[in-house]
């Protein structure tokens, strides 16, 4: 589904942020990118997601070379992804339907479609009663919960967490965490990016980075403890 | 085609929850095109109206031909049949001494005792009614009468016509020049304005890109909103217009026994109205959409 052959990323004054990065990510998969912080695993999800370009090497999604995307479709590539930040990066201008609307909006998807999906959304992240309720009134969680529904609405092939769970309490990131697995069983691939590996009761992926190398890269199947 | 008008009426939307959000600043705006258009369409409002007035004296000029005071019949007769062979002539109009002095007697009421005059000092006249302006034809055929024998002087009356149309045409270039300054001065304050909402909602235009929408499609509201600020201001400007219109001609009735005449300004027709308002509404796209453009792609997240 995406592979990285030899992905170099330099940023300006001659910082790698990733070394020669081999990877291979399959349809349905779960994959957590480990680190410590400067370690490159934003740099990494935003490689995939087309928010930077690689210095060198390739990244294919779909038969489709990223590092070779025209600017003019990187909009159509992203609409393949959901993405969910750390800082949620929700409109607080906007109530919470209007939030998970946006994307369905930008995929021209229009009329009573946009009413049923939004509240399908809302529904799996536990927010359907809060629907018009502006965002700066809900806790953390719940805003996180928020910017997951925002990803999922338009059904995306992938879901790409950057930190999702970082600023959150060990009860709302556990809550999280199974939204996303729960995504992952029915067939979303799914790359969550985190400083530690989480408890993990599902099949994943773990990649491991350390100063923008890829230090391990294995299949485990991590039963709760 | 339904989920792209759908869009469409979204983005309008938006727009509008943007533009009554800043209600203050919005009816500010309205006022500035409004006032900045105001200017260049009064001042061709007015040109039109003179042009006009212009136009119906034109009609009115005459050529006056005044024969020498010892003139014969015959020579009389002469001089008219040439008049009537000229094509440049459209109509002839002959006043003998006697008629033009009568004239003057019984509309300045004099007694011809009291003037102490023992004869008429009027000489016989023709006036004379051109079909055209054509400098050059009638300057030919002054120089003309000018060589018939028993012709004491010729005046041609429309001078000051053309005087007034050169110097309206002249106007006319200034207003314009004005025009185009002013537009350009309305796209840079509209561009201005929507390149600072631009700033304001960087929030929504990153995280819009993040979520893959495209250039266009984050443009749209900015570009509505030019739009409305467009309508807005241009019938800011037909409203004033008329305004203007109204209290000039109110004036200048009242000023009618005062001043001897009255100048009544006509009203704009519909369409120039709608011009009007549809040239306010092209300066607000155009600005909007050149200014919401730059500054998105200002926004580009690519490092």
């Amino acid at each position: 589904m995406i592979n990285f052959d030899k992905v170099f990323k330099r940023y300006p004054g001659n910082m790698d942020a990733l070394q020669n990065i081999n990877l291979e990510i399959l349809p349905a998969e779960l994959v957590f990118v480990t680190g410590p912080s400067g370690a490159g695993k934003s740099t990494l999800l935003k490689l995939i997601s087309s928010v930077e370009r690689p210095t060198s090497g390739t990244i294919v999604f779909e038969n489709m070379n990223l590092s070779q995307l025209k600017s003019k479709d990187i909009p159509y590539l992203r609409r393949n992804f959901g993405m969910i930040f750390q800082d949620h990066k929700l409109l607080y201008d906007r109530n919470c339907f209007e939030n998970v609307s946006l994307p369905l909006a930008i995929n021209d998807i229009g009329g009573m479609n946009i009413n049923r999906r939004v509240r399908a959304a809302l529904d799996k992240v536990g927010l359907l009663n809060k629907e018009k309720i502006m965002p700066i009134s809900l806790s953390g969680g719940e805003q996180q919960r928020l910017a997951i529904a925002r990803a999922i609405v338009s059904r995306p092939s992938i879901l790409i967490a950057d930190e999702p769970t970082g600023n959150l309490d060990r009860e709302y990131a556990d809550e999280i965490m199974n939204i996303f697995y729960s995504f992952q069983q029915v067939g979303v691939t799914v790359i969550i990016s985190t400083h530690e590996l989480p408890i993990t009761p599902i099949k994943h992926k773990k990649v491991h980075l350390i100063s923008g190398r890829l230090e391990g890269q294995a299949d485990y199947v991590q039963l709760p403890s | 085609m339904f989920n792209y008008l759908h869009n469409h009426f979204q983005a309008f939307n938006r727009a509008m929850v943007r533009i009554f959000s800043n209600i203050s600043s919005s009816l500010m705006m309205f006022i500035v095109i409004g006032v900045t258009l105001f200017l260049p369409s009064s001042g061709l409002l007015i040109v039109e109206n003179v042009s006009q007035i212009s136009n119906n004296i034109a009609y009115d000029a005459e050529l006056s031909l005044f024969l020498k005071k010892n003139i014969k019949q015959d020579q009389i007769d002469f001089i008219q049949s040439a008049l009537s062979k000229t094509s440049i002539i459209k109509k002839i109009h002959f006043e003998s001494k006697l008629t033009a002095w009568d004239k003057l007697q019984s509309k300045l009421n004099l007694n011809p005792l009291d003037t102490g005059m023992s004869e008429n000092p009027l000489p016989d006249a023709f006036f004379i009614s051109l079909n055209t302006f054509d400098e050059k034809a009638i300057n030919v055929l002054i120089d003309n009468l000018k060589t018939i024998d028993g012709v004491e002087d010729i005046f041609f009356d429309a001078g000051w016509v053309k005087k007034l149309r050169s110097i309206l045409y002249l106007i006319k270039i200034g207003l314009s020049f004005l025009g185009i300054i002013l537009i350009i001065v309305l796209i840079v304050v509209i561009g201005n304005t929507i390149r600072l909402q631009t700033l304001t909602h960087k929030d929504e235009i990153e995280v819009s890109k993040l979520i893959g929408a495209t250039n266009s499609f984050i443009q749209r509201p900015f570009i509505y909103t030019g739009l409305i600020y467009g309508l807005g201001g241009g019938f800011m400007a037909v409203l004033t217009l008329k305004l203007s219109i109204e209290i000039f001609n109110k004036a200048s009735i009242n000023l009618e026994a005062m001043l001897g005449g009255t100048f009544i300004l006509k009203n704009l027709i519909w369409q120039q109205n709608i011009t009007i308002i549809i040239v306010a509404m092209l300066i607000g796209c155009f600005a909007s959409f050149f200014a919401a453009r730059q500054s998105i792609k200002k926004f580009e997240i690519f490092n």
